[in-house]
């Protein structure tokens, strides 16, 4: 019971703790105050208990997807936040000047998201076999080890990003929010396959047994750069589809902050 | 703000955690697998020991045995069951084949182990119910997992501890920093310091000798130069009265002459009285003071000058006390005064305002003169907080000198400079805003020092 207590919770606060590192040491990067950091983590936690406690509700509508469903939904939201993101500190270090306050609001809820969807998984998990007295303390305890590999190799990331050379960071920062933000996408096909929504296919390939997803390794890749070791074309397609988009999203982006900073000087001079 | 503690706090608690639990989940596993084999070795010596059992064709049919904890077990002699114990099914076990299997029956997974006894042709197979036996060796190793994870709170506590003692050399030369008083370049203390502060030290120490070493040469320089300045124009002025005294009719080049080395003579003291001072030596002569009597004095001291010229002054304001240094914001008011006198020209208008507003005391010196135009106040404003002159093609002698020392004034006192229009038809108004100080604290004379 402790180590699928382990792999289960360090899936889910891995990919939630991550995400967190990666946004915070943007933040720091473009000089942005952390303090959304508070307010995201306490809406984050307040949502997943809402929603964990309200599962069976959730999971009943959509004819039984509604679980399925939201978390897709949750998924594509942070998406799209992420590239917005991306767009607004492209903009930033072009030498614009991007709004701080949506990128704040953007980033708390791209980390607020996270942890509804990851805490309430959590959530549903403990609440199933914290009942069973005899499974209470290895259930716990694996819950524990989890959490903490998660939050601690977050912390390790975090400093290693921000302690890398400006340029070096700049690329490293760029694509893991690139990677991430398809992982999210991958996640969001796979929900919508789970769902019904989406055709379901045979896998493309099988890399168990190059990397499992079930290992540490495995998990630290699917909260990293979403690796799936059985994926099917659609995953894959919006994958790499989605990388696309980002790209897209991040450069129309970065030309409206740009347009928008170069009115007010046509202005003046007019 | 990065914090050296938090970082070194967070980085080893996560390293430490990681490896901790990174080995951990190993031993649990390899634990795990030994207490595997362990329960594997313990089935097949109860299979052992039943084997060495008396058990015949005799026993055949005879009602199963109670149950023994966890385990189950047949004897069978062909394909007729002799003996089995509570809890076994009634078909074999497991396939009548020498070794370990995993079997389901009774609504529970089963490892078993069968032995054949080839002297009576007698099967013996014995099982152990799987969640029991990995509920029980889990239960075991969790003893040893379960303190590695109630210590790291502990371990995180100490950390923080231990980081906080570690830095304690840097916080103490902080506080040696911050507790100087702000004409104090003596060096640090450098009793034993840790090696890595040791550099730190001496770094610190060698630039407050450079800079106590300059502080002295400026002084030395001020006051050779008050010295050297001083008798050459009291020479001048009093040789140029002689001349004026002498000459038969008025000669109105002396007189501009007079007027002019007067004027050189202001501006040397002035000089000489406010540079000779640092900055944050300034801050701690601060006194209480009433801006608006100041400005009255001032006002009374120009006044012949003003009515030569017959142009009209006008104060506006009560008292407002402000914390200030009395000579400074006097030659403040001097400068502005006579720079507005000199662009109102003869018949002109001046009216200076002082007003307590919260936070800040205003004072606004305007004149009637041709003003600046509004689009080049900005640029004037550059010059001005430059300490450039507003026109220095105005052939008043002083007048840059005069506008560097007004800067000079709002900068020992945090005041700000703004530029408009005055009340008048044409003219500008200058207004300076004394933010309100407290009594000069450190940290107020550790940036003066840094900009020193």
């Amino acid at each position: 019971m402790l180590l699928s207590s382990v792999i289960l919770v360090l899936r889910e606060v891995l990919e939630a703790a991550l995400l967190f590192s990666l946004l915070m040491a943007l933040s720091r990067r473009l000089t942005i105050s952390c303090r959304w950091v508070f307010l995201s983590l306490g809406i984050g936690l307040l949502g997943a208990a809402i929603y964990g406690f309200n599962i069976d509700i959730v999971s009943e509508q959509f004819e039984g997807v509604g679980q399925e469903l939201i978390n897709a939904f949750l998924q594509i939201a942070i998406y799209l936040a992420l590239s917005v993101i991306a767009g607004l500190s492209l903009a930033h270090r072009q030498g614009r000047k991007a709004p701080p306050l949506l990128i704040t609001v953007l980033m708390t809820l791209c980390v607020a998201l996270a942890i509804v969807r990851e805490g309430s998984e959590i959530m549903i998990y403990l609440s199933g076999f914290l009942a069973v007295e005899n499974l209470r303390i290895p259930v716990l305890a694996g819950c524990a080890i989890g959490a903490a590999i998660g939050v601690s190799v977050g912390a390790v990331f975090y400093f290693l990003l921000l302690n890398l050379e400006t340029g070096t960071a700049r690329m490293a920062g760029a694509v893991l929010l690139l990677l991430v933000a398809a992982g999210m996408a991958s996640q969001a096909t796979l929900l919508l396959i789970q769902a019904d929504w989406l055709p379901a296919q045979y896998p493309l390939w099988d890399s168990t047994w190059l990397v499992s997803e079930q290992s540490v390794t495995g998990q630290l890749l699917y909260a990293l750069v979403g690796y799936e070791a059985t994926p099917t074309a659609l995953q894959v397609g919006a994958y790499v589809g989605s990388m696309l988009l980002l790209g897209a999203i991040a450069w129309c982006m970065s030309e409206i902050v740009r347009r928008r900073a170069q009115m007010p000087a046509h202005g003046g001079a007019g | 703000m990065t914090s050296i503690r938090r970082f070194l706090v967070v980085v080893l608690l996560a390293t430490i955690t990681l490896i901790n639990f990174l080995a951990t989940l190993h031993g649990y596993r390899t634990s795990m697998a030994e207490a595997d084999k362990l329960f594997d070795t313990k089935l097949a010596d109860v299979a052992a020991v039943l084997a060495a059992a008396s058990i015949d064709e005799t026993d055949a049919g005879r009602s199963p045995l109670m149950e023994h904890g966890n385990i189950v077990f047949q004897v069978w002699f062909g394909d007729e069951l002799l003996l089995s114990s509570a809890g076994a099914p009634d078909h074999p076990i497991a396939p009548l084949r020498p070794g370990f299997a995993d079997e389901n029956f009774g609504g529970y997974r089963w490892r078993s182990f069968s032995r054949h006894e080839a002297a009576g042709n007698r099967w013996v197979q014995v099982a152990e119910r799987a969640d029991l036996r990995f509920a029980l060796a889990e239960k075991v190793i969790l003893e040893s997992v379960l303190p590695i994870i109630l210590g790291l709170p502990l371990v995180g506590l100490l950390i923080w501890l231990i980081v906080g003692r570690g830095l304690y050399p840097l916080r103490n030369l902080a506080n040696e920093m911050s507790a100087k008083r702000s004409d104090d370049l003596s060096p640090v203390s450098e009793d034993r310091p840790p090696q890595e502060l040791a550099r730190l030290i001496h770094s610190i120490n060698g630039l407050l000798r450079r800079l106590e070493s300059a502080f002295d040469r400026e002084k030395r320089f001020a006051a050779d130069a008050a010295h050297e300045l001083r008798t050459p124009i009291s020479v001048l002025k009093v040789q140029v009265h002689n001349i004026l005294r002498d000459s038969a009719d008025d000669n109105v080049q002396l007189r501009n002459l007079e007027a002019a080395v007067e004027r050189m003579e202001r501006s040397v003291e002035q000089v000489l009285t406010l540079y000779r001072t640092a900055p944050e030596q300034f801050a701690a002569s601060f006194v209480q003071l009433d801006l608006a009597g100041l400005a009255r004095q001032v006002i009374a001291d120009l006044y012949p000058q003003l009515d030569a010229r017959q142009q009209t002054i006008e104060l506006v304001g009560d008292t407002a006390t402000m914390q200030g240094d009395t000579f400074a914001l006097q030659t403040l008011l001097s400068n502005l005064l006579e720079n507005a006198s000199k662009y109102s020209g003869t018949g002109g208008s001046i009216k200076v305002s002082v007003e307590r507003r919260p936070g800040v005391t205003a004072l606004t010196v305007e004149d009637s003169g041709p003003g600046i135009p509004a689009d080049q106040r900005e640029k004037v404003l550059e010059r001005f907080v430059r300490g450039d002159g507003r026109h220095n093609d105005s052939g008043v002698v002083g007048s840059g000198i005069g506008l560097a020392i007004v800067k000079h004034v709002v900068d020992i006192h945090h005041a700000e400079i703004a530029l408009h229009d005055a009340n008048f038809a044409t003219g500008l108004a200058v207004t300076v805003l004394f933010p309100d100080l407290e009594k000069p604290d450190m940290k107020t004379v550790r940036r003066e020092l840094g900009s020193a």
